[in-house]
């Protein structure tokens, strides 16, 4: 069974069309990426995924159960990271993660945290300090932590390396992996090309709300071709 | 479902505590409850103690007169005072606009004068604060400070999304906020839980006592759900902060005000002047009794004379004088009371006109109740009017049975001739034990529970109102 089916799916935000017959699977244990520039579509087809925003045509399946019929179920199979990671500002990265997480309903003692901020390598002697003093790096580094924390079979991370320095860049893409590798289904919202070719099995390029490509892995490489995706993502830029 | 909804509000308590400025204003509130508590409470438990002792001062002043003319003592009259009820030291209600003391002599009913001797200014107008007022007017202030950015907040910071999509819904979101905010709406109401107590330890009626928690509690209610209403449909703090604040100033400052003023325009009450004036020579009419011989009393001569068969009036067997002055006090009083009562009826219709406006208000709504259930309301006023005169009636009757009883009617005739005749004149003081002791009681609580029934209804379909309309935003939240 697929874990996400997006099948011919249309949305509108304020009236203007802004995704047109988007199309995707993704089987258990896939990563996905989508690629475009800004404005695209990428946020809202997480968005869409997660019942934020209702299709006008087309379906979204989690788990293979439409969306529209069951929201929280789609919730809860998912643990999605927002665009800019959204944590509060008055509480430190366990109160956090603790308070997200029991939302959830997970609990969680300090050492499952601790195991997951030294997986994203968030300085141990800034988990008690509140968010406020973080940079964005850190506060990226809390919110990936959440989602591998949330122990949900899906996971939309929505350009979850922004801020993040090229080491921590190569962490996460080693941590996606292993996700992966765990049977973690992973739709990965990015613009950054080279990272994207690298931790994806199949890429998605999104261009004002159309998928005009797609790219595979090839199953005896470990990354899809950089220059091919270059090229695509520049001609449609400059169109 | 329970888990969330508790971890949200306390949640939402921790960023309080946390935020100076919530817990500045928790800190300023939490200060100003509480002196203005004390400052009330020693007030009336002052006026109180003092009203009861003049009260007694009053009496034995009345007792201890020496031997005289009955008359005289009808002349001489009597104090009365409204001591304040207990839950006076929570809302002082009307207490202090109105009089809480009156003089009663025959022939006349005076107007209530004020009892407190106290120079207002020492205090720079500071005893106006009740405790009633700090919950009507600022409370909602301190809720509306704190509870604006409830959901509006998670959505300006980006987190109303990552918060749905850990599954929880809505309307779950929206309870545990409203939650959060009764939470602190309850522990405000903490300092009027305890006044309560203080005040059925001083004899207040218990479930008196506790409706005026009960309609505080449904009050702050209200306010929560109206300030959680805003917070969930508007795109900003500033737009939440400037819409609870104009509704505030019109449902704390301006409705009262137009409440009174179309209640003074949809009744008119005459100027006293003028109503003193007409019933005057009403009273003229019946005569104050002094002049036995006036016209008035013929037929009344005519009767008694008839009835013991005399020719005299110095043969009847009753003094002819004091029968008189016991016709003429019931037929003035009975004007007397009509003019009261009609006066009392504009009065009483007033406040009900102003009383309506709780639809349109619930802090004229929860005033009205909390001022009927603390017996401090305009009725209760009106019931001391009324207590007054029965005391005034009943001495002043009592004085002249004993003048046509006791006094025979020649001497009372002949008593200016000279000084012996004069004495046999004056009746024992044993006599003035007609005077009934006065210990002014609010209705009981009976009557001021079904006084408070319809402000209550009031807040409740305020509650509920807002319940339903939240419900439906709770539904439809967009992120
Ligand atoms: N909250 C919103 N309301 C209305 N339109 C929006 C909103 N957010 C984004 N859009 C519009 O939807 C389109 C797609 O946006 P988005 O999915 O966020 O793009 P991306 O994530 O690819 O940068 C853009 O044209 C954007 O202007
Ligand atoms: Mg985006």
């Amino acid at each position: 069974m697929p874990m996400l089916i997006a099948k011919e799916l249309s949305v509108e935000r304020s009236s203007q069309q802004v995704l047109k017959d988007v199309s995707l699977q993704l089987e258990q244990g896939e990563i996905h990426a989508l690629l475009g520039g800004n404005g695209a579509g990428k946020s809202t087809t997480l968005l869409t995924f997660l019942g934020f925003l209702t299709p006008v045509s087309g379906s979204v399946h989690v788990q293979g159960r439409d969306v529209s019929e069951d929201v929280g179920a789609a919730r809860r199979a998912i643990a999605y990271l927002p665009e800019g990671a959204t944590l509060y500002a008055h509480l430190n990265a366990y109160e956090n993660l603790r308070y997200f997480l029991s939302l959830a309903g997970t609990d969680t003692d300090r050492q499952v945290l601790d195991v997951a901020l030294d997986r994203v390598a968030l300085q141990a002697e800034a988990r008690e300090m509140r968010m406020q003093t973080y940079s964005k790096g850190m506060r990226q580094k809390v919110a990936i932590a959440m989602a591998i924390l949330r122990e949900a079979p899906i996971l939309l991370l929505d350009e979850p390396t922004s801020g993040l320095d090229p080491a921590a860049i190569d962490d996460f893409n080693r941590l996606v992996r292993d996700l992966a590798e765990g049977g973690r289904t992973i739709l990965l919202v990015t613009h950054d090309v080279y990272g994207a070719c690298h931790v994806a099995d199949r890429i998605h390029l999104l261009h004002r709300g159309e998928l005009v490509g797609t790219f595979d892995r090839p199953s005896d490489m470990d990354r899809i071709d950089t220059e091919a995706v270059h090229a695509a993502f520049a001609t449609h830029a400059a169109a | 479902m329970m888990g969330q909804l508790t971890t949200i509000a306390r949640a939402e308590w921790r960023l309080w505590l946390r935020s100076r400025l919530a817990f500045g204003a928790l800190l300023i509130f939490a200060l100003l409850l509480t002196s203005t508590s004390v400052v009330t409470a020693l007030r009336m438990s002052e006026a109180h103690h003092g009203r009861t002792e003049q009260q007694a001062g009053a009496e034995a002043t009345f007792l201890s007169q020496p031997d005289r003319h009955p008359h005289r003592m009808v002349h001489y009259g009597h104090y009365v005072f409204r001591a304040p009820p207990p839950l006076s030291m929570l809302d002082p209600g009307v207490d202090s606009v109105t009089g809480q003391s009156m003089f009663l002599e025959g022939h006349r009913q005076n107007t209530a004068m004020f009892a407190d001797v106290r120079a207002s200014a020492e205090l720079g107008g500071f005893e106006d604060l009740t405790t009633a007022l700090v919950y009507q007017l600022f409370l909602p202030l301190l809720l509306i400070a704190i509870g604006h950015g409830l959901i509006v907040r998670e959505r300006e910071e980006n987190t109303l999304v990552p918060l749905l999509a850990q599954g929880v819904t809505g309307m779950q979101l929206y309870a545990a906020k409203w939650v959060a905010l009764a939470g602190a709406s309850l522990a405000l109401l903490l300092p009027l839980a305890v006044m309560c107590a203080v005040a059925i330890g001083r004899g207040a009626a218990p479930l008196a006592s506790a409706g005026v928690v009960g309609i505080y509690t449904a009050y702050l209610l209200v306010w929560c759900s109206l300030i959680l209403l805003v917070s969930s449909t508007v795109r900003s703090r500033s737009l939440a902060l400037g819409i609870l604040t104009l509704l505030w100033l019109g449902t704390a400052l301006i409705v009262p005000r137009i409440a009174v003023e179309s209640a003074s325009s949809a009744i008119p009450v005459p100027g006293k002047l003028q109503t003193d004036l007409n019933m005057q020579a009403e009273l003229r009419e019946v005569g104050d009794g002094h002049d036995a011989s006036a016209p008035g009393f013929q037929q009344l001569q005519a009767n008694l004379l008839a009835q013991y068969d005399v020719t005299r009036l110095e043969d009847l067997p009753v003094n002819f004088r004091g029968v008189v002055s016991q016709a003429a006090e019931a037929d003035l009083t009975e004007v007397m009371n009509r003019h009261a009562e009609e006066r009392m009826a504009l009065e009483a219709g007033q406040a009900r006109v102003a009383a309506s406006f709780g639809w349109l208000s619930p802090v004229v709504a929860v005033a009205a109740g909390s001022r009927a259930l603390s017996g401090t309301d305009l009725a209760t006023h009106h019931r001391f009017l009324r207590e007054a005169e029965v005391v005034r009636f009943d001495f002043v009757q009592g004085l002249n049975r004993v003048h046509a009883e006791q006094l025979p009617y020649s001497d009372d005739i002949n008593r200016n001739i000279d000084a012996e005749a004069a004495k046999r004149t004056r009746m024992s003081a044993e006599n003035w034990k007609v005077l009934d002791a006065f210990s002014f009681r609010p209705a009981a609580t009976s009557e001021r529970l079904s006084r408070a029934n319809t402000p209550a209804a009031m807040l409740f379909a305020w509650l509920a109102m807002l319940t339903a309309i939240g419900a439906l935003a709770a539904r439809r939240m967009q992120p």
